[in-house]
């Protein structure tokens, strides 16, 4: 009996070994490709934050209305984080390469599908930053309309704008990752209706009395001169 | 006035077709046709013998007629050519339709290879129509290339022109032109010739406006500029609304003209007087005129609290400093210094030509500080008299002057000279 046992033991572990062997290339070639995926992110990185920084894209975003992360004690935090993110993006891809060498089906299964989900991703990224510039650009425009107008709340107003595009650029992106999509057009569907009707009720039973009494100023109003303004700027 | 130079009937009769005229000469204002009739008269008494072509939109519906002038009266003929003169579009602002109106008849000039170009866009008080006559006498009679009107000032009259415009031309041009923009104006034929090249070599009839570029031109190619002193404008009644929109259809051709000639004007260093003929006149001006200043200085505190992000943007620490001290001060205290306005007028006309920001949204946010400018200057001549008034205007000329040299270096080095 200890035979068979020692015999099954031998079989088990000579099986573990050769399975093991049989992935030993492809986990070297795991890590190669890791490695020179490093060395080549590197390489991408210093160069993309030497183009950035020479570009001046950090205080380029600031003009068109991208606040500076706070707390940054690296110049030119926003060209750092760009040229970080593509670095790690070329290390993934490494990884993504490294993976498909192993020759085992989930693992190229695995690869194949996040291969097919990179321009879902880089769409809804491209989404996320065109809403974001629109966002602010309206944002901006809307303010700079209702101080001219001397409205109080004209900063309200533009932040008002600005999350509404925002939001509208989540669903969307949140649409093209082909997240929880139903919950995302309930939830959006929900609160940009609730908005819409919250706005009604308040302009409907808030400006009743306004109305009303305007309507009735209008009816006894006597004619008067019109005052001449005498200021000409042209 | 001869009320038979424009018959009275509505004859079935074609336009003109001539190959030349001497003078092309648009009306753009609306004048009661008695004016009007004045106007051509004023006109037929030019010394020469000229061939004098009339365009103005509304000929046929006041005057009834557009054919060619039966009479010659000391040597002058008028030529009535309405279909010359571009139309109105009333969904165009005022401006561009200025411009508009203004680019047909500088055409018109060329396609008849006329020798001078005249444009009567103002109607003035007294009412006076020998004043167009004035306007041709130094064209014709001096050589000049430019003839501008100095208006007779009432002391909230083009209060755009007296606070940005006639100082900023004077400080970089070195001449003093009270009223660069016109709106009426003669020109000769050298002169429009130069704009309307300007116009096309610039690629986008858009981004040149001839009535602003008249002016930087003739000063920029050192041709000859007089004035003539006019009765008072009477001016159509101020749309509050529409002042951001107006300052930025009249600022930003003035801020590229500027871009565009910046190597002539770095150079000047001092302003001289332009030739002025004709008596000043003088008119009735309340001078105890007052103006609610409560507004302006309300939007121009609301822009400092909700604006101060973009401004930053644009003005130095130091500007932004000193508007955060105005912004609290009373109306019947408020004071904007002549030095500070002239600083953030240069740094905005940098800001505008190194695109800072959207350039409709640069000159938006500055709608509040021009009615901080105008709060501050209504203050200062609320009981001064005419000559109190020339004399505020004056020092504001004299601040832009002395500010030049801060313009210089912000402009050579925008990047490095922050004060």
């Amino acid at each position: 009996m200890w035979g068979q046992v020692k015999e099954a033991l031998g079989q088990a572990a000579a099986h573990f070994l050769t399975r093991s062997a049989r992935l030993l290339p492809g986990l070297v070639a795991l890590v190669l490709a890791l490695l020179v995926s490093l060395f080549v992110a590197w390489v991408v990185e210093v160069i993309i934050r030497r183009v950035l920084v020479g570009m001046h894209f950090d205080e380029h975003l600031i003009r068109w209305g991208f606040p500076a992360p706070a707390d940054s004690v690296h110049p030119n935090p926003i060209s750092r984080l760009l040229s970080r993110a593509i670095g790690f993006l070329v290390v993934f891809a490494g990884f993504l390469i490294g993976l498909a060498a192993f020759d085992s089906e989930w693992t190229t299964l695995f690869a194949r599908r996040t291969l097919e989900y990179i321009p879902n991703l880089l769409g809804a990224l491209l989404i996320l930053l065109i809403g974001s510039v629109i966002a602010r650009f309206l944002a901006r425009s809307v303010l700079i309309g209702g101080v001219n107008m001397n409205l109080q709340y004209a900063r309200l107003l533009s932040v008002g704008v600005k999350w509404m595009v925002v939001v509208l650029a989540v669903a969307m992106a949140l649409e093209d990752l082909r997240i929880a999509r139903s919950i995302v057009e309930l939830a959006f569907g929900i609160l940009f209706g609730g908005i819409v009707l919250a706005l009604a009720l308040a302009v409907g039973l808030g400006s009743k009395d306004l109305v009303s009494k305007s309507l009735e100023r209008d009816a006894r109003k006597v004619p008067r001169e019109p005052i001449e303004e005498p200021l000409r700027h042209l | 006035m001869t009320t038979d130079a424009i018959p009275q009937q509505v004859p079935e009769k074609t336009e003109p077709q001539i190959d030349s005229a001497d003078v092309v000469v648009g009306i753009l204002a609306e004048f009661v046709p008695d004016d009007f009739a004045g106007i051509c008269d004023s006109l037929r008494t030019l010394p020469e013998p000229l061939r004098i072509a009339i365009l103005h939109e509304d000929l046929v519906a006041k005057s009834g007629d557009g054919s060619q002038s039966n009479e010659t009266i000391k040597g002058a003929s008028l030529y009535f050519m309405p279909s010359l003169l571009a139309k109105s579009d009333p969904a165009s602002g005022p401006v561009s339709n200025f411009s508009t109106l203004y680019q047909s008849v500088l055409a018109a000039g060329e396609k008849l290879h006329a020798r001078a170009c005249f444009v009567i866009a103002s109607k003035l008080v007294p009412v006076s129509p020998e004043w167009p006559r004035q306007l041709a006498e130094p064209l014709f009679e001096r050589n000049f290339d430019l003839v501008l009107p100095h208006y007779a000032r009432r002391k909230f009259d083009g209060l755009l022109n007296h606070s940005i415009i006639s100082p900023l031309t004077r400080c970089l041009y070195g001449k003093r032109i009270n009223n660069p923009l016109g709106p009426d104006l003669g020109i000769s034929q050298r002169l429009f010739q130069k704009v309307l090249g300007g116009a096309r070599n610039s690629g986008d009839a858009t981004r040149t406006h001839p009535a602003i570029s008249v002016t930087p031109t003739a000063l920029v190619e050192n041709m000859q500029v007089s004035e003539v002193n006019v009765g008072a404008r009477a001016y159509p009644p101020p749309d509050w609304a529409n002042i951001s929109s107006l300052l930025s259809q009249i600022l930003s051709p003035i801020f590229l003209d500027m871009e565009r000639n910046a190597a002539f004007w770095q150079k000047v260093r001092s302003s001289v007087s332009v030739p002025c003929s004709g008596d000043r006149m003088e008119i009735d001006d309340d001078s105890t005129t007052t103006v609610d200043i409560r507004q302006m200085v309300e939007t121009f505190q609301l822009g400092n609290r909700d604006l101060r992000e973009i401004w930053s943007l644009v003005l130095p620490p130091a500007t932004m400093l000193e508007l955060e001290k105005l912004s609290r001060l009373l109306p019947d205290q408020f004071h904007m210094p002549d030095e500070l306005w002239v600083r953030i007028v240069f740094d905005f006309a940098l800001a505008h030509r190194l695109r800072t920001i959207s350039r409709d949204h640069l000159l938006g946010s500055m709608t509040p500080l021009y009615l901080a400018w105008l709060a501050s200057y209504a203050r200062d001549v609320r009981v001064a008299n005419a000559w109190a008034v020339d004399r505020r205007l004056e020092k504001l000329a004299i601040a832009y002057e002395t500010g030049k040299p801060y313009l210089v270096s912000r402009w050579r080095w925008p990047d490095r000279f922050n004060p």
